[in-house]
Parts: C-alpha cells; structure tokens; sequence
C-alpha cells in the first residue's frame, strides 16, 4: 500500500507533464506533481520577491567541475554545467563513443528544475509540419533517396497514428496557454486560430537573415517564441511597462527571473497552484515503479532529504525527459520481472532514441549590432519542410531553419562557445588559441563582438533501433541505480539531409547583403556525442502494439494507468524543435484522462 | 550590531541544499554552495537592498534538539538559533536560518549543537585564527578581501592577467584611465579598496581569488605552484629586480614561454605542464574580467563599460539597478 493516494501521479514538471496537471486540475481532479530538481521561482511567483534566476553569465556555464565517475574513459575531465544540470558525478550520462569507448557526457540533459527544459530553452515553439506526421505514408515507393542503399529509411519511416489535423486543436490551446509571439502568415503550419502575441521589433543583425531568405525566395515569418510581450490572461503574467526591456541576451540557458519566459512553472503550474487539487513536490526524485499486474500500484521516490516514500495514482504519467523516463521504467523492469515483460515484452523500449538532425552556418555581418537586445530568434521559414523541397532534394524529410540571435550575445558566452561543438567542448576554442592575447584579444573582440550570426535547421533524423537507451552495466548515481548508457549514430541518410539543409542555411547567409562573410556551414553528422536537449523517443506510440511501446494514448500498451508523455512517445522527432509539440500532445492526453480518473 | 533576520521559507532552504546533500553513496556534491549566499530584497529599495546580502546557514543534525550559529557577522556569544525545516509537516533534520550580511565581507563562523560548537561539516571553507582555533568561513558578493593569495602572489598574478586581456593596448588604458578618474572619489574608495590590483586587471585577480577559495579549490594547488615556479624562473633571469615590478617584455615573454610549453628555468618536476597553467589563468582572466561583478572582477562593471564604450553592448538596461538601469529585475 501507498503512504498516499491521488486521482493523478505525474512524475517531471515540464513539457510532457505540466499540461496534463494543468488539465487535470482545471477539471477537479487531485494532481501530485513530482519533481526532482529544486522548486526555482520567478520573481513573480516567489514569496521574497527574489527569483532563483539571475542575469549571470556563470549561471548558464559556471565554474569548472571535474568529473570523477570511476569506468568510463573521461575521468577527469573538466565540464562546466548550467546551476539547474546535475552535478554530473552524481547522475552521468554515458555514451559509446565510435571507438567503442564509455564517456560521461553533459550531454542530453534538460534541465532538472521544476518547468525541466522549458525553463533553459530558447523558447522556439514551432509546430510539426503536416508530413512530418506521415513519413512512412510519403516515403513509400521511393528509390530516389539519397544514400539509403538499403532502404533503411522507408522500412524503419513510421506515421504517428494520427495526423496533423487531430493535434491542430491542441496546438491552438498551447500556443493560448503557454504564452507565445510570433507571426503566422507565412508558416506551412495551417492553424484554426491565431493566440500568437505580437513579436517585438526584431534585432537589427537580423536583417540580413530576412534579406538572405528574400533573395532566395523562402517565405519567412517571425519566429514563435515562447516569451510574452503582452500581458498574458491565461497564466496572469503581466510585462514590463518598456516592453523593448523583455529583450535581454540572458534567453537560451538562462531561467528568467521575470517569468517573461513561459515555461511550465509560470505558464501552467503556478496558475493552478492555489486549487485544492494541485500538489507539487519538488527535490523529490522517483526511483522506480512498481505494478500488480497491469495496474501500476506506486511510485516510489526519494524526499528532499532521501527518505523512501510511496504514492499511488489512479493514473501514473511518466514525463521526465526521453533518457530518464526510458532509464526508469528499465529500472522498474528490472526490479519486477513481470513489470518488464509488460512494458518491455517486445524489446522495444529505450529503442528508436532519437534527436534532431542539426547544423546551420554562421557569417560575420559588416556592421555591429547590439546583440544584448534580443530573444533568441527573429526569422523562421519553413521552405526546407515543404514537399516539394523535400523531394526535389531527394530527401525523406525536411525541416525548419531560423535565425539566432542571442548566441555570442554575451562577452564570456562568445569566448566559451568559440569553436566549441557543444557542451562538451565548452571553452575548448578559446582556452587553447593561445595568440589571442593582448592586441590579438582586441582584435578578436572587434572583429566578432556584435557581427556574429547564424542560422540554423532542425530536421528529422532517421529512427533506428541501434539507437537505443538502456542501464549501463556498471555506471551509478548517487542512489546507486544504474545510470542511462545511450547508443546513438546518424544514418548516412541524416548525413544527406544536414549537408543539404546547412547549405541552405550558407546560402541564406551569403545572400544577406553586401560585406556579410560566411565563416562556416556544417552539422553534427560526424559526432555522435551531439545528443543536444532535444532528447526524444525510446518510447514510440503507434497503432500496432508489436511494433511500439505505447498505444496512440500514450499509454503503455500492456498497463491500464501507466502513461509516458515526454518526447519519448514521439516515433519521429519532426522537422522542428519539439517542445511545442510534447506540451501540445500533452494537452490533448490531459483531456482524454479527465475522463479516466 | 544585532543579526537582521530575513524569512526564507522551507522551500527555498530545501531548493538550494538537498540536490547537493541527499544521497546514499558518494560525497555531497558541490559542497561550496553552503552557506547560501544570495541576492537581499527588502521590499522596497533596490538601492538599500543592493547593500546586502542574505546568508542561509544550513545544518543537518536528526538528532539535534537545538543548532544556532556564531560568526563575526553577529554578536559571538549570541548563537542566533537555526529552525528546524520541514517537508509535509515532518521534521527533515535539516536546520536553517538566513540573515542579512553586508556585500564585500570575509566571516567565520561555527555552529552549536545542543550547546556543543562545531564546524560546518560541508562548507569546505575554513580559517584558523591566531589562537588556533578553527573556523568555517563564508564571504558575499563583491568581496575584495585576500583569501587565496598573499600580497605578493596577488601582484605577480596581476602581472600574468594583464597579458591575456585587452586592456594593456594604449587605447584601452585610456578608457581605463578615463573610466576610473570619473568616478568620485567615495565611490572609487568604495568599488575600489584594493586599487593597487584594479588597473589594467579590472578585479579579475580578486576574481580567481574567490573563485579557488570556493567553487574551484580544486585549481588552487596549481595557482600556488606555478607562481612560486615563476617567481624563481622570474628572480633567476632579473637578479635583485621584484618580479612584480619588471618591465612589460619580460611578461609578454613569459607568456610565450607557457604558450609553448617550454619554460627555461622551470621545474617540470614541480609542475609538468607550464601550458596548462595559462589556459587555466586565460578561462579565469577572461571570466574574472566580464563576469557579473558580485563574482569580485570586472570591477565596477568596468570591462562591460569598456565593451559598451568600444562597440555597442547595452549592459544597463538587462541589470538590476543601481549597477544597472532595470527596475524590474532585481538581482
């Protein structure tokens, strides 16, 4: 028996979890959210009137840790982690690198905090494109791909089991609840309403993206991004008299102290937080669950201070980010045989992990331009996405591109992020650019401070069971639970797509106007360390229980109340950022379960 | 003077300790969060609020029937009592209080356990006083104190920071020069205590030297070796000159030395690899030098005003005033 007994148990407060407890709550029902990071406030919401977020550039990327994890390869290692990461000896990561190798990456963490990611993302809600949901339907047939000689792609494409237009109603309620700005016309994305808030004036570098995205003939609009600019009714936040001061470089893996950013704390959380039904329990983590038969009968966590307690839901939702909400129904099934066969008796689960394929280019503009005052994109155009692209390129999928405009905003970001290849490679550049002293540093400074731009895509990458999450064999954390062993690679399919979408993202730059000088295109194509935050499958839906692991509800096919509803459900990971599409999901399994509880 | 309490809830005692304390193998994580030093809002005044900080003393003790803690910021003899902290109504053995400390100060402090006095368990900072006696030690933002380094390490040091930074170019002194005679006298005095460090290193030798008496002690051994090593490579090539007080050439030359990993003079059985000291002090300088104030550098904001100066980079209008211009934001 459970120490306590509530309609709903959600374990993770962000994307996949805040909009069923929003939904749930709305409706009468009594919610626990449990969280495992800290409950961090905006000033708004914060009994001081202080926030747990600041305008710091250490903040972000502070100082140095060493990683101590004893078995993998990278022992003793410098990294330097955002204040809402783990303490990475105390819950790695680890990956297989090509050679084989074990390392521990900070790699693939959202962040762990009440909001998870949405309170470090840059708040780029773009929503799927209608082919995104039907990758099989479209690539049946085709022998045009490039490299794909096996046909990998067409037999391993999956359709989501619905399309486009039954999550379009759910997208409209997250872009109404969530607090977006943006522009609509323009997009390949039909919507049966328009809750976008009016985008501020966009930062004057830029204009060269619209100027490139002109000249080639992509539509363009300005990009939904999950920040207000008016004062939002729905969550109560209200914005600043100067509403030009919203615009600040302390966006993308920064918290905002003013909950101007809409995560899921001060979007949906914090509104609901006074009803009688809505409990949330941060700094508490869930070690696993545990079922008769086909009813999970608790969920057992740690308290902040470690104790073991117990909570059963009539429902159970599991939305703690793909690696760890994969990492713990394993270590469920691993402590109850038949609690395995239930959830994992196709050998499916942790299988199809997927990320985004990711890359741009960036340029150097001729004139400087404040970039202190921005959110972090300005222009979006879904040209790449369009079938017709798509096919004319011989590609299975396509995907957005925009602009970004707060990276290299910020002195220390500029310098640590300089020839770095993501969080791993932190200051690497930099640090070892040993001419860059001096007048060397001046003339680093001048050439790059304000004149630094670059534009990037996210597009589909190929699902592949090799690509998989399970528990290392050795590796613990700190509650000594195995730890999350990724297996990831890039089809050379995925190779195909991001050569061909980083050069349109070079040629966008290149025709931006006069003086603008490309100083690099590429993608992660030839890194599998590059997990990024966009951490999705392992948990696919689907239509056909043989073939997925939960049935098109979310709901694990074999259970009758265990849901997962993080980017894990997702069969393919769409041509775009997916937190709008988790939270829009998300909304439409909320309502389905106030009828089930 | 007496303590100013300040009411910070459970919450937030539990938010910024137990990630870092609960756990049923390894050792606390990232123990040099403790004491909690965070930003003080009075309610009212950006600019009286400015001045402080709020500190939350954290002790964990199940058995305890009483904690309360003792330091310089407060009367000695007078332990301020810690509450017990509570998560669902049950007492968790955490035990917290949190008092208003001015910015810019170095304290010790020791707890007392049912009348019995100890050391704070996890802060890894300590201080021995004359008489011997032991103490767990905390600072607040913007201390200018010396903690890490003797005198004569900090100005050696400033020497080294100095040739990573932009700020050695005659332009760039210029502005310094420029930015430092415009402030009043008071406000240099205050900003500026230790003014001897804060030309053309604009703090960031405080900066590194807060940042190994905490979040990086881990560096400070290196800190400490390599300038003993350059001092002697230093004394050895300049006999009978201070090392701090040569000419430029003979740091720009150092510097190519470390650059390439061959010192002459150097004692690789002391310290193998002289390069990976300069990426260390680069990472530090350029840290130290742009990094928000409260962290010890960029003193004055001076490297920021420089860039806003130099190019176009609005600083004010994202900070909490009165550092910055934002009345919303409050630090």
């Amino acid at each position: 028996m459970a120490d306590e007994t509530f309609d709903a148990v959600i374990i993770g407060s962000g994307a996949g979890g805040a909009p069923i407890a929003h939904a749930l709550v709305r409706a009468g029902k009594r919610v626990l959210v449990l969280e495992k990071g800290p409950l961090f406030h905006a000033q708004h919401t914060s009994p001081d009137g202080l926030s747990d977020f600041k305008r710091d550039e250490e903040f972000a990327t502070g100082a140095e840790k060493v990683l101590r994890v004893p078995g993998v390869a990278n022992t003793g290692v410098s990294f330097y982690s955002s204040h809402v990461e783990p303490d990475l000896n105390d819950e790695p990561h680890v990956y297989r690198e090509k050679d084989g190798r074990d390392l521990a990456t900070i790699e693939g963490y959202t962040a762990q905090v009440v909001g998870g990611g949405t309170q470090l993302y840059g708040g780029v809600s773009l929503r799927f494109a209608p082919d995104d949901f039907r990758l099989c339907t479209v690539n049946q047939g085709r022998a045009d791909l490039r490299d794909d000689p096996n046909g990998d792609v067409a037999r391993e494409a999956r359709d989501w089991p619905f399309g486009y237009d039954e999550l379009e109603p759910w997208y409209c309620v997250a872009e109404d609840l969530v607090g977006i700005n943006g522009t609509r016309d323009g997009q390949l994305k039909p919507a049966s309403a328009d809750h976008y808030q009016k985008p501020l004036e966009p930062n004057s570098i830029s204009s060269h993206v619209a100027v490139g995205m002109d000249a080639l003939g992509l539509r363009r609009y300005r990009t939904p991004l999950a920040v207000i600019t008016e004062d939002h009714l729905p969550s109560g936040r209200t914005v600043p008299l100067d509403r030009e001061s919203i615009k600040t470089a302390f966006v993308n893996r920064y918290g905002d102290p003013l909950g101007l950013k809409s995560n899921t704390w001060v979007s949906l959380l914090h509104p609901i937080s006074t009803e009688p039904g809505f409990e949330l329990r941060a700094n508490c983590a869930v070690t696993h669950l545990s079922a008769t038969d086909s009813r999970v009968t608790a969920v057992h966590y740690r308290d902040p201070l470690g104790r073991s307690r117990t909570v059963s839901g009539t429902v159970v939702v599991v939305a703690c980010s793909a690696i760890e909400s994969v990492r713990l129904l394993h270590l469920s099934a691993e402590l109850d045989p038949a609690f395995g066969q239930r959830i994992n008796g196709n050998d499916l689960l942790g299988r199809y992990f997927l990320t985004h394929c990711f890359g741009g280019a960036s340029a150097r503009v001729p004139g400087r331009h404040d970039k202190s005052r921005t959110l972090d994109s300005d222009w979006a155009t879904d040209a790449c996405a369009a079938p017709e692209f798509v096919r004319a390129n011989n590609l299975w999928a396509g995907g957005a591109i925009y602009n970004n405009t707060s990276d290299s905003a910020l002195p220390i970001s500029m310098a640590r992020t300089w020839a770095a290849n993501d969080m791993d490679t932190m200051w690497k550049g930099y640090l070892y650019d040993l001419d860059m002293r001096g007048d060397g540093f001046d003339g680093y400074l001048n050439e790059n401070f304000g004149r630094q731009l670059s534009v990037a895509f996210m597009a589909n990458q190929v699902p592949l069971p090799t690509n998989r999450i399970t528990l290392h064999p050795s590796v613990r954390d700190k509650w000594n639970r195995p730890v999350a062993h990724i297996d990831k690679g890039w089809h050379s399919h995925d190779v195909a797509v991001m050569t061909v979408l980083a050069e349109q993202c070079r040629r966008i730059l290149a025709a931006g106007g006069d003086g603008v000088q490309v100083i690099g295109h590429g993608h992660v194509g030839n890194d599998v360390r590059r997990i990024a935050n966009h951490v999705l499958g392992g948990a696919r839906f689907g239509s056909d229980p043989r073939d997925s692991v939960l049935d098109p509800d979310c709901r694990a096919w074999r259970f009758d109340n265990l849901y997962v509803t993080d980017g894990s459900f997702m069969p393919t990971s769409g041509g775009a950022n997916p937190t709008l599409t988790i939270q829009a999901n998300a909304f439409r399994v909320g309502d389905l379960l106030t009828t089930r509880v | 003077m007496p303590v100013v309490q300040v009411p910070r809830d459970d919450q937030y005692v539990l938010n910024h300790t137990t990630r870092f304390l609960a756990r049923d193998v390894g050792e606390v994580a990232e123990p040099f969060h403790l004491p909690v030093v965070d930003t003080h809002w009075d309610g009212a005044s950006a600019e009286v609020s400015y001045r402080f900080n709020d500190v939350t003393f954290v002790h964990r003790d199940d058995q305890a029937r009483e904690v309360g803690v003792v330091g310089t910021f407060g009367e000695l003899h007078t332990p301020v009592p810690l509450r017990q902290v509570r998560f669902l109504g049950e007492p968790t053995g955490l035990w917290a209080v949190t008092v208003r400390v001015g910015k810019g100060q170095v304290h010790r402090y020791r707890f007392a356990v049912d009348g019995r006095s100890v050391l704070d368990p996890v802060n890894p900072q300590r201080q021995r006083c004359d008489n011997g006696r032991e103490w767990s030690r905390f600072f607040t933002h913007g201390c200018a104190v010396p903690i890490s380094f003797d005198r004569w390490e900090l100005r050696l040091l400033d020497r080294l920071v100095t040739q990573v930074l932009p700020f050695q170019l005659a332009e760039n002194r210029r502005f310094l020069d420029d930015f430092y005679h415009r402030l009043s006298r008071s406000e240099r005095d205050r900003q500026f205590p230790l003014a001897f460090l804060m030309d053309e290193s604009v703090g960031v030798v405080n900066f590194i030297d807060k940042l190994l008496a905490r979040e990086e002690r881990h560096n400070l051994d290196d800190y400490k070796t390599c300038l003993r090593l350059i001092d002697g490579v230093l004394r050895a090539r300049f006999p009978g000159r201070e090392p701090a007080e040569l000419g430029r050439q003979a740091f720009m030359d150092l510097y190519d030395e470390l650059a390439a990993n061959a010192v002459p003079g150097w004692d690789t059985g002391q310290y193998g690899e002289p390069r990976y000291f300069l990426v260390l002090l680069r990472r530090h300088a350029m840290t130290g030098a742009f990094a928000h104030p409260k962290h010890g550098g960029n003193n004055g904001a001076a490297a920021w005003a420089y860039l806003a100066e130099r190019f176009e980079f609005d600083w004010r209008s994202a900070l909490e005033a009165p550092l910055g211009r934002n009345t919303d934001y409050r630090g």
